[in-house]
């Protein structure tokens, strides 16, 4: 008897989808769609609580990421950094992942210490930004061991938590910007940069719950979910999801980057995950009603 | 920008042949899949040991416990309470490799485990009552009323939150309220200290489902249609989701078509968590392919990476492995069966 259609299909070799996926995103980054990335509610939310800013005002990032979610989250991090350098904030990092040392050392160099956008940046048409002095603009603390205990240590004592010492050693009595920020309530802003555990959730739950504490959150897509009723409740003022909401906060900043980019060729590979998932029904259905016809037969 | 050191070229290239021997693996377990594998965890365990030590084991116990602890004493001083409690600790951390070392002593080890498991209980318990059960019951409690932002007497945060809004648009619909109150949503989103951007953000949220209409009225008493029927939503699933999870009574009759119910919600959720994570993943691939393509650094260092034909030698250098692996297993088996 000839074997039906959908019998072969059930035996299609899977690396054909994996080989379409891998065109899918290879082809768009020489060939660019140009789609648009627009913000989402909790991304805007999270752009207006920085917008909101007074001049100067004095910001605690958190970077908790490691290599493997660079590609959603850096974009959001360097959006966010120029936005917050255009109003001339302080800032003060730290990390919780044994992961992100070197990744912050990068940033430092690669956005801190150097103009992200000078006069002149290429279709760019925002205010310009100024490369940040360390230990006067900034202040890197470096990472500190301890998941969900040590970030309730940062709530109660940042100079105990550091061992009243940066990253690079200078004792914090001796940096001046780092006069009356004893603990993270004493900041007027808590950004988040955060794939996992520990990070925002533990943030949440650990501190800013308790303390009331304004902050802000770019995550990994996984975590979107996880973090959204937290958004709801206010318990995050602002939230922006995997690298969609990065491209999204990259528009909003006035800057396209590698999240705009990058949301181009997502949105090409969620078509082949679409087509794939109605293949593989519409395969398994019409096997399924095939069976049904031949039994009935 | 300074020039990326030649040690990171390297680096780059390293990258690239791991990141073809990791993806080698779609096509099969393999070599070069092993090679990546293994090269990963030992750099991880090698870094996570270094890293330890430099940031816990050395300042916290060699130079806080003895180094400083000897200085103390040979100084005539005594030693503070935190030596006495770093003291503790490394008697408990003694105890745990007592569990691993004797049998007889094996209860020892207990102890120190214990601790850390009252420990972080002691924490989360707190933690999770207050910000998941607390704030996430209160948000849940609420009413399902929901009244429209009155444009004319809202404070700076409800209308920062409208669609489109943003805090320098509030600020100016504050001041040009104070001059003329509105008499309409189109009254208010055409004022003219708004620029024609704000005017363009405002414009793309207009709706009376989901957008600036929808949300936003110029006098108090209206309400929110979809947002009220949001909100029973929300409160249904959320009951429905709950009785789901109520063993105590059989889930039959009305029991049970709530509990189908709140069956689906939660498929719902779970599909929304599923989509998000086949998004993470391609993201993860989109990050790779902008490392090899060189993306991810500026025109200089790209052109001494020299990316493009870097993956190409990468590519043919797996697939070129591979296809020799593949040949010496054919003729391996061919002999064995002969």
């Amino acid at each position: 008897m000839k074997e039906h259609w959908s019998d072969r299909l059930q035996r299609f070799d899977r690396r054909w989808i994996f080989l379409v996926m891998g065109l899918a995103v290879v082809v768009p980054l020489f060939f660019p769609l140009g789609l648009p990335a627009k913000p989402d509610r909790m991304t805007k939310a999270a752009f207006n609580a920085v917008d909101a800013l007074p001049e100067g005002a004095r910001v605690f990032v958190s970077i908790d990421l490691d290599p493997a979610s660079t590609p959603e989250i850096e974009p959001f991090f360097r959006a966010v950094i120029l936005q917050l350098k255009r109003k001339n904030a302080k800032l003060v990092f730290a990390t919780t992942w044994y992961q992100a040392p070197p990744l912050v050392d990068r940033y430092m160099r690669e956005t801190i210490e150097v103009a992200i956008a000078p006069a002149g940046t290429a279709g760019y048409s925002g205010l310009n930004d100024r490369p940040y002095r360390k230990n006067v603009d900034y202040v890197n603390l470096g990472f500190r061991d301890g998941k969900g205990a040590i970030i309730q240590a940062f709530g109660s004592s940042l100079r105990l938590a550091f061992d009243n010492h940066a990253d690079d050693g200078t004792a914090l009595e001796r940096i001046p910007m780092m006069r009356g920020l004893e603990k993270l309530a004493d900041f007027d802003l808590i950004v988040l940069v955060s794939a996992g555990s520990p990070g925002a959730k533990e943030y949440v739950q650990f501190v800013g719950t308790r303390e009331r504490l304004p902050m802000i959150a770019a995550c990994t897509a996984v975590s979107t979910t996880d973090l959204a009723p937290y958004f709801q409740t206010g318990q995050l003022i602002g939230l922006v999801g995997g690298m969609a909401g990065s491209a999204g906060y990259e528009t909003l900043v006035g800057k396209p980057g590698a999240g705009t980019a990058g949301a181009d060729v997502l949105n090409i590979g969620n078509i082949v995950v679409i087509l794939a998932i109605v293949f593989g029904n519409v395969v398994y259905f019409a096997g399924r009603y095939h069976r049904r016809q031949r039994g009935a037969s | 920008m300074t020039e990326l050191p030649f040690v990171d070229v390297v680096g780059f290239w390293v990258a690239t042949f791991l990141t073809f021997c990791c993806l080698s693996f779609l096509y099969k377990d393999n070599p070069f899949y092993k090679l990546a594998e293994h090269l990963f965890i030992g750099v991880s365990v090698g870094y996570l040991i270094i890293l330890q030590w430099g940031d816990n084991l050395q300042p916290k116990l060699v130079d806080a416990l003895f180094v400083r602890g000897y200085r103390a004493l040979a100084e005539g001083g005594s030693l503070d309470r935190w030596w006495v409690m770093r003291g503790i600790a490394l008697v408990l951390v003694v105890m745990l490799f007592v569990n691993a070392l004797s049998r007889r002593y094996k209860w020892v080890g207990r102890y120190p485990v214990a601790f850390v498991v009252a420990f972080y209980a002691g924490l989360q318990i707190n933690a999770v009552a207050q910000s998941e059960l607390g704030e996430q019951i209160k948000f849940s409690a609420s009413t399902i009323d929901a009244p429209k932002v009155d444009l004319n007497s809202a404070p700076l945060d409800q209308l920062t939150s409208l669609p489109g809004g943003s805090p320098s648009i509030a600020e100016k619909l504050i001041v040009e309220r104070a001059r003329a109150p509105f008499t309409s949503v189109d009254d208010a989103v055409t004022r003219p200290s708004l620029t024609a951007p704000e005017r363009a953000d405002l414009a793309e949220t207009r709706g009376h489902l989901v957008g600036l209409d929808a949300r936003a009225a110029v006098g108090p008493g209206e309400h929110d249609r979809f947002g009220i029927v949001s909100n029973l939503l929300l409160l249904l699933g959320l009951l429905s989701s709950l009785v789901y999870f109520y063993f105590s009574v059989a889930h039959q009759g009305v029991i049970g078509k709530v509990s189908r119910f709140g069956v689906w919600t939660l498929m719902i959720g779970f599909g929304a968590s599923f989509g998000l994570t086949v998004q993470g993943r391609i993201s993860l691939a989109i990050g790779r392919a902008y490392d090899v393509s060189g993306r991810t650094v500026g025109p200089t260092d790209a052109a001494r990476i020299h990316s493009l034909p870097v993956a190409v030698v990468c590519l043919l250098l797996v697939v070129g492995g591979i296809v020799v692996w593949e040949l010496r297993n054919r003729r391996r088996s061919g002999k064995d069966s002969a």
